[in-house]
């Protein structure tokens, strides 16, 4: 397949001003995957940079996508804030230990200063050289952990959701704190040119219900969009599992872009929120990216594209999640692959007649 | 059964799907004060009162967090009842082993699946998170277990699920011990591919599975 006639960023902007594209946005979110674009181990990323960047940029060149996302795990705040995270020499990071036990420990917690405590440092840092290196063709953004979801590896995700109904209180100074710590950093992540964006996903209905979403996770993820729009950046919001409830407060956090995960319906997005907010997703990451052949990619590349092509607000086709470590490269290059073939502009005939392509 | 006693087992029901922990644990009190058969409050009351929790769960009307706090009411009250059990002993319930699989820490799924299969008066070891597939067989030889309950959020510990079955296979006890596997990145084509025994996509559905599996009843 031929490669892309229009950069990321030209593509984005054309498709802002509702001018011709050569096709959609596309974005198969690729974290840890990037070691492998290079052929290091994973727990290579851990306090190094320069790494990191280099994987991103050589796995952003290897497949031609239209977002760089700066991500090896969602613990990144939490560990700058004391909890414990293990690292497996190969694989994706883990939390190992909560940073506190109980909610009377919630006062000894401190806002991390992102240019000393944990990784912080180096993340910025790879931040900061791929923005350098290619910023100037596609955005680069900084993975940026919602404050509930810091907060519930903070002090452990079953103590957090049981203090949801027997401690709101404390909750909302544990969220609060979090989001201290996640502003400084949303503010450092800006400065090395990147836009930070925010994922949550112990706020999905998967796990809390709408209304503790209304209480303990949109509040402060308004206030860090609005943060983020201060400086002149528009916001993708991610939140994993299921959402469908949650839509219309995720889009009223003021959120340009929600990343929808595959557990959720597209089209049924769209209805609910389409004219208010871009969508991005939602091709599946276990089942098909990771497990699928490239034809079932292809597949549910154009399930996505048929379900959403039409929102008012525009979609970026993605991966539900980010996408697993060893997820193929084939299946990559066919998403992208599956893209293009669709083309522009998409038209029924098109999505139809390439089914069985 | 009596209008009071079966009114008391409702108001136990009441308190465990209310969340009330101190009011689970003074209606149990007052079940063992009056005599009534302790297998009787358990069942009829926590049991019950668990299941009317798992199900305002499957329907989105209860989350994760109330599902816990009607688990932490019905464990107090369980606490109270347990010792007064008659012939528990002589009972021979079905043995499952569960875990999260290595690589991964998230154990909230594997909770709930432990609490409704206790619930369901299933014997659950419960080895934890972060568990080598090996101790998986270990366990289950050990204690003749009828079932392995698997659960991952993270695609990285799947391979470690498939690594179970072999293991099982290998040690020949495959055919005596049932394997559910459940969690984010897992599907039923994923379970069917490895060869486990069947797959789950909530914690009341992996009761009914197990209930399948290792035919009706718990015991």
């Amino acid at each position: 397949m031929s490669r892309d006639r229009l950069t990321p960023i030209e593509r984005f902007a054309a498709y802002g001003r509702g001018e011709p594209l050569d096709r959609l946005p596309c974005v198969p979110i690729v974290g840890n995957t990037a070691a492998r674009v290079l052929g290091v181990k994973v727990s290579a990323f851990r306090g190094n940079g320069k790494l990191i960047a280099d994987a991103q940029i050589a796995a952003y060149r290897r497949f031609g996508y239209d977002v760089i996302r700066i991500f090896t795990d969602l613990y990144t705040q939490a560990e700058a804030m004391g909890a414990k995270v293990h690292y497996p020499d190969d694989e994706t990071a883990y939390l190992a230990a909560p940073a506190i036990q109980s909610a009377d420990e919630i006062a000894s917690l401190q806002p991390a200063d992102p240019h000393r405590d944990g990784n912080l440092p180096q993340h910025l840092e790879a931040m900061a050289r791929a923005f350098q290196a290619v910023g100037r063709e596609v955005p680069v953004n900084g993975a940026l952990t919602g404050p509930f979801t810091t907060a519930s590896f903070l002090i452990g995700t079953e103590n957090l959701v049981r203090l949801t109904l027997k401690n709101p209180a404390a909750v909302h100074r544990l969220c609060e704190v979090a989001y201290q710590s996640a502003r400084v950093y949303a503010g450092a992540i800006l400065d090395t040119g990147c836009t930070p964006s925010l994922t949550d996903a112990m706020c999905s209905t998967t796990v809390i219900s709408p209304k503790q979403f209304k209480e303990f996770g949109q509040p402060y993820l308004q206030r860090l969009v609005a943060d983020i729009h201060g400086r002149g950046r528009a916001v993708t919001l991610h939140i994993c599992g299921k959402t469908a409830p949650i839509w219309e407060a995720m889009a009223d956090t003021g959120a340009d872009c929600l990343s929808i995960d595959n557990a959720a319906d597209l089209a049924a997005a769209q209805a609910k929120v389409g004219h208010r907010v871009r969508l991005m997703g939602n091709v599946p990451p276990s089942e098909i990216m990771l497990q699928g052949t490239p034809a079932q990619v292809r597949a549910a590349v154009r399930t996505c594209i048929r379900q959403a092509h039409g929102n008012p607000k525009g979609l970026i086709v993605a991966s539900g999640c980010s996408l697993p470590v060893e997820t193929p490269f084939a299946n990559i290059d066919a998403m992208l692959d599956a893209v293009r073939e669709v083309g522009w502009p998409v038209t029924a005939a098109e999505l139809e007649t390439n089914l069985t392509a | 059964m009596s209008d009071q006693t079966e009114s008391l087992f409702q108001a136990l029901s009441d308190a465990v799907v209310g969340m009330d922990e101190d009011l689970t644990r003074q209606l149990s009190k007052q079940a063992v004060e009056q005599g009534i058969d302790a297998l009787a409050t358990i069942e009829h009351g926590l049991v019950e009162g668990m299941n009317r929790a798992g199900k305002l769960f499957e329907t989105e009307e209860y989350f994760i967090p109330e599902l816990l706090l009607c688990s932490d009411a019905m464990y107090a009250g369980l606490d109270i009842l347990r010792p007064h059990l008659k012939h528990e002993k002589n009972q021979i319930r079905h043995k499952i082993i569960i875990g999260v699989v290595e690589g991964d820490t998230h154990d909230i799924g594997k909770n709930l699946v432990k609490i409704m299969l206790e619930a369901s008066g299933f014997d659950i070891v419960d080895l934890g998170r972060d568990i080598p597939p090996q101790r998986f067989v270990d366990e289950a030889v050990k204690v003749h277990a009828s079932v392995i309950a698997l659960s991952t959020l993270m695609t990285t510990t799947m391979d470690g699920m498939a690594e179970v079955i072999k293991l099982l296979q290998q040690a020949n006890v495959r055919e005596r011990i049932k394997v559910i596997v459940g969690g984010g990145p897992i599907s039923q084509s994923f379970a069917t591919r490895i060869g486990a025994d069947g797959y789950s996509a909530s914690a009341p559905a992996a009761v009914k599975l197990v209930k399948q599996l290792v035919g009706e009843s718990a015991r």
